[in-house]
């Protein structure tokens, strides 16, 4: 099935005059546009780094943002920001111009498509998800409470774990729910790792 | 309570610990502007951080069908500094 096109600059006018809740929805969307785009850039910057400043620094120029008659542009304006960024990167940490062959490998990005998660797929990630052991359940849901907010040091503790053991929960979180995603004849983009 | 992870037949790797590490949404922001990078991704392999990558895309993606605004902790976390909730 092909994926849903969507145009999400109807967003851009709240987003331009300060509406935090605009650019959540917008986010909601665009976040794993960026990110995804950004792959070719995964062994040489700590991408997460880069995605965050870019998502910060799209906020910031929203409004300067002129629409350009085309689809989608302030996503395409948060993929040059990430592109660039990621480019400074690579040159502030290798000193290379191998930004050069990093736009060769460009990815080609489907500015309309939809990648968040459809209703069936979020319902069988909800279920995996409760049906996790307490513990890497417990893990799981102090990372997304949290929301970057805490070091794991700190989420251990919260939980009576040890950080070890706190990571070691959280990978057996991610790994239980990709067999049972896969169970189900799911997968989630980038799958989770196993 | 017991400070032991649940039981499993697999012992984690090293890479596995640094890459549950990398996975956080949570970097400390420096004030001079420049990017701050965790710790634990500078101890990968770049085949290492290729692996986290992916494994960050999938689990974003889940932290988004799990909150319910549809937004990954990158995503709120990106909020709270926008709304001065969080340094």
């Amino acid at each position: 099935m092909p994926p849903t096109r969507h145009d999400h600059d109807a967003l851009a006018p709240a987003i331009a005059r300060g509406d935090a809740e605009a650019f959540a929805a917008w986010l909601a969307f665009g976040e794993p546009i960026v990110r995804r785009s950004l792959t070719s850039f995964a062994a040489r910057v700590d991408l997460e780094a880069v995605i965050q400043e870019t998502l910060l620094r799209l906020w910031q120029v929203a409004p300067r943002f002129v629409p350009d008659g085309e689809v989608n542009g302030l996503l395409r304006l948060a993929l040059r920001i990430g592109r660039n960024l990621a480019i400074s990167e690579v040159r502030r940490l290798h000193g290379v111009a191998a930004s050069l062959e990093d736009a060769e490998r460009e990815l080609p990005v489907d500015t309309g498509a939809d990648a968040r998660p459809d209703p069936l797929l979020r319902a069988a990630i909800v279920d995996c998800s409760e049906r996790l052991p307490e513990r890497p359940k417990l893990a799981l849901h102090a990372r997304c409470e949290s929301a970057g907010a805490d070091d794991d040091k700190t989420l251990a503790a919260r939980l009576g774990m040890t950080l070890n053991t706190f990571l070691q929960n959280f990978t057996r979180a991610r790994r239980m729910l990709a067999e049972c995603l896969e169970q189900r004849g799911v997968e989630l983009p980038g799958g989770l790792g196993r | 309570m017991s400070d032991r992870p649940e039981a499993g037949p697999e012992e984690n790797s090293e890479e596995d610990r640094l890459i549950a590490e990398v996975v956080s949404a949570h970097r400390p922001r420096s004030g001079d502007g420049q990017l701050r990078y965790h710790p634990a991704w500078a101890d990968l392999s770049a085949a290492g951080r290729e692996r986290a990558h992916a494994v960050t895309i999938g689990v974003r993606a889940a932290e988004a069908a799990l909150d319910p605004e549809g937004l990954s902790s990158t995503s709120r976390l990106v909020l709270a500094r926008i709304r001065g909730r969080t340094p």
